[in-house]
């Protein structure tokens, strides 16, 4: 690890106060730090269709820090803007503002050379293990491909490389000169995680990792995933809908909502106290495996608006139940709430958050109790 | 034709409460392939009375699918149903003729699939799609149909089902199609709905939508569900008995408490201790370790036995279908208490197999 930082060139303009990376955790400077990224896709209209006459706001000013061997796991629902994000980050796609910093040092203006070098350290596995693996290419080509890139010419060593590898994510060692296809879903996968991890990168976004893979297999690869990060103390964003997964893996959670956090805190503090309207929502709506808690759920009403018109106001207003129950506040339509502290660290963007916990504990009492003599 | 006629009539008044809808004895659905005989589907039985709903619970290539696909007639080639016998409240549609089954489907039997975008047609309406199937089996002419079709739009809990009506389906959002598809498949009010992994694609939010109006469906038409999907929370949530398959088999059978409470196969505990839930904190997950068996390569006797930590040399013996407490039974070799069975964990292959046939249940 140490020989990789001394690679990077010293003369940063933040080099000065914060060092790369053991020292820089001690510093407290966080392995990644966005700062209002924004990224709107443009629609293109008019006779020509070249005009602009709206935008898709996809990520719209998301800011928060991922330290050092930590998990932070990033839920929403389809559309909100998750994987756009997880993109962006990785530079996959451009931003349009805002910036990110890896270790300090802005990565969205850096040129092709020194990208390449901080590419190394963010790497990525995507959802679905059938469509991200190439199916002309051999494991050990698929997996030592980045190695090949960044200056492994070596067959042989970089074969050495692949096994270990390979053995080190639960694969026989004697698969590499097989093709995908001769995989199950849960081995794709645990190919994708071996060719993420083939440069020894420190950060990994996992984009909806075990999602496409069946209950069996799943847990599997959650254990692979926190294996891999005690052993190589990597740092995870996981990405996923999955609320239970997030809650296991994840040490800290942000909420997504239209393109916006709208709550982060601690795993713990989040799951048993949430405090945005919309988090006590997609909370209650996970179907319990437990047929005796079959509760009548808090059920919002719609869908996700779109992105390219986004609600006034607070974007959750339209579906919120917490809006209701406190008979419609102006203030919801016409004030974007900020991502204010709620006390202990916890973040929450509402009007009302101070109230969320005790409005959803009534909620709940009342429908249960319509629930129970209309039984 | 009969098939038709009968369960609508029965349904008006005669249909007991309790009484079977669908019963399934012995299915056996096979693959002919170049390498061999795929056997997705060996020797399932299960019963499913009017009003309730049956959850199938299993993973991907474990034969559920083929089976609801087996039930509808729709299997693709080389797909058969070789044995075994599906009646609807006494009408075998393992014999029926295709233009009896064409009656059958969606008048009787309606199917939802998991991607509802592969089965609405992208060039008509949505409102055409589900006139179309309210004149085809209710005859109605088509302002009727159409009136009749903005109406199940309206009862799936669409927001303005007259306009949404004359939207093409790249116009909605995925919950929106689901529940199009839902108002379609209802539309011919069937005795029997089967939904294959329903909800699987949907957000939470949207998934707690759907099933609560499935829930709505079933108390107000009486409709029978057979639901098929891989999450044990939805099954918890909606099941009343619960069917657990695994390689083409039913590994084991119970009312739904009886499963999450006291799981008697290894797979079955394996399942739902292999999940994460709300609310529990845990360091590593419980794993079924190995993957699904290769459906040309099974293992003799047991199929599970080279995932399941019980394994005994008895095993490759093929394990008796036991009642292991009322009204659960369970295909292993175990006793109820998880002992190794009387005839002793490594018995000979003849006296295993005595055992096996006294031990089993009846079919």
């Amino acid at each position: 690890m140490t020989e990789q930082f001394a690679a990077v060139p010293a003369a940063t303009p933040t080099s000065g106060t914060v060092a790369m990376g053991q020292v820089a955790t001690q510093t407290g400077e966080p392995l990644l730090r966005l700062d209002n990224v924004v990224k709107y896709f443009e629609i293109r209209g008019g006779l020509l269709g070249i005009a602009h006459v709206g935008d898709v706001r996809a990520v719209d000013g998301v800011s928060f820090e991922v330290r050092k061997g930590e998990t932070l796991g990033l839920v929403g629902e389809s559309g909100c803007g998750k994987t756009t994000l997880g993109k962006v980050i990785l530079r996959l796609t451009p931003a349009t503002s805002g910036e990110v910093y890896v270790k300090g040092r802005p990565i969205f203006k850096m040129g092709d050379r020194e990208m390449k070098e901080v590419r190394k350290d963010l790497q990525v596995v995507f959802q679905d293990p059938y469509a991200s693996l190439n199916p002309r290419m051999t494991v050990g080509e698929l997996v030592g491909e980045g190695l090949y890139v960044h200056g492994m010419k070596n067959k042989n060593e970089r074969d050495e490389r692949v096994r270990e590898l390979l053995a080190r994510v639960g694969l026989n060692q004697s698969h590499i000169h097989r093709y995908p296809h001769e995989f199950s879903g849960g081995q794709r996968q645990r190919i994708g995680i071996a060719r993420a991890l083939a440069l020894d990168p420190e950060f990994v976004v996992l984009d909806e990792p075990v999602s496409a893979l069946d209950v069996s297999i799943q847990s599997q690869v959650l254990n692979l995933l926190n294996d891999l990060q005690d052993q190589l103390g990597l740092t995870y964003l996981f990405i996923a809908h999955n609320l239970a997964v997030v809650e296991y893996i994840s040490d800290r959670v942000a909420v997504m909502y239209l393109g916006k956090i709208v709550e982060m805190a601690d795993v713990n503090v989040l799951y048993a106290t949430p405090r945005h309207p919309y988090t006590v929502a997609l909370l209650s709506a996970v179907p319990e495996p437990d047929p005796r808690r079959r509760k009548k759920r808090l059920i919002l009403k719609g869908d996700v608006p779109s992105p390219a018109k986004p609600p006034s106001g607070c974007r959750f207003h339209t579906r919120c139940w917490l809006r209701e129950r406190l008979g419609n506040p102006e203030v919801c339509t016409t004030d974007d709430p900020p991502l204010r502290d709620v006390g202990g660290g916890q973040l929450a963007a509402c009007h009302f958050a101070e109230q969320v916990t005790a409005q959803a504990a009534a909620d709940s009492a009342d429908r249960q109790s319509v629930f129970e003599s209309g039984e | 034709m009969s098939g038709h006629v009968r369960v609508k009539d029965l349904r008006a008044g005669a249909l007991k409460e309790g009484a079977n809808l669908l019963s399934v004895q012995d299915l056996r659905t096979y693959f002919p392939t170049q390498d061999g005989v795929v056997k997705a589907v060996d020797g399932v039985s299960f019963e499913i009375e009017a009003g309730r709903t049956l959850g199938i619970v299993g993973e991907s290539g474990c034969g559920k699918s083929i089976t609801a696909l087996s039930i509808m007639r729709l299997l693709e080639k080389p797909g058969r149903i070789v044995a075994g016998s599906i009646s609807l409240d006494g009408f075998d549609l393992v014999k029926a003729e295709e233009s009896e089954m064409r009656q059958i489907r969606g008048n009787d039997i309606s199917m939802i699939f998991q991607e509802p975008m592969t089965s609405l047609n992208p060039v008509y309406t949505c409102g055409d799609q589900i006139a179309e199937a309210v004149s085809l089996h209710e005859g109605k002419g088509h302002r009727s149909a159409w009136e009749h079709a903005v109406k199940m739009l309206h009862d799936v809990g669409i927001p303005d089902p007259a306009r949404r009506a004359t939207q093409y389906p790249h116009e909605l959002s995925g919950g929106m199609r689901q529940r199009v598809m839902i108002a379609m498949a209802l539309s011919t009010d069937p005795a029997l709905l089967i939904a294959d992994e329903p909800t699987t694609a949907l957000d939470v939010t949207i998934q707690a939508q759907i099933l609560e109006l499935m829930k709505g469906l079933r108390e107000q038409n009486k409709m029978a569900i057979m639901l098929i999907t891989h999450d044990l929370g939805v099954i918890a949530e909606m099941a009343h008995e619960v069917v657990v398959m695994y390689a083409g088999k039913v590994v084991e059978r119970s009312d739904v408490n009886t499963i999450f409470d006291h799981p008697h196969h290894p797979y079955t505990r394996g399942l739902l201790s292999s999940i994460p839930r709300l609310g529990e904190k845990r360091k590593r997950l419980e794993v079924i370790k190995g993957v699904v068996p290769n459906p040309l390569n099974l293992p003799k006797g047991c199929l599970f036995q080279r995932r399941c930590p019980y394994a005994m040399p008895i095993c490759s013996t093929p394990p008796p279908f036991q009642e292991v407490a009322p009204g659960q039974v369970s295909l292993c070799w175990l006793t109820p208490d998880f002992k190794p069975p009387a005839v002793g964990a490594d018995a000979p292959a003849q006296i295993a197999e005595e055992a096996a046939a006294a031990l089993s249940v009846a079919k």
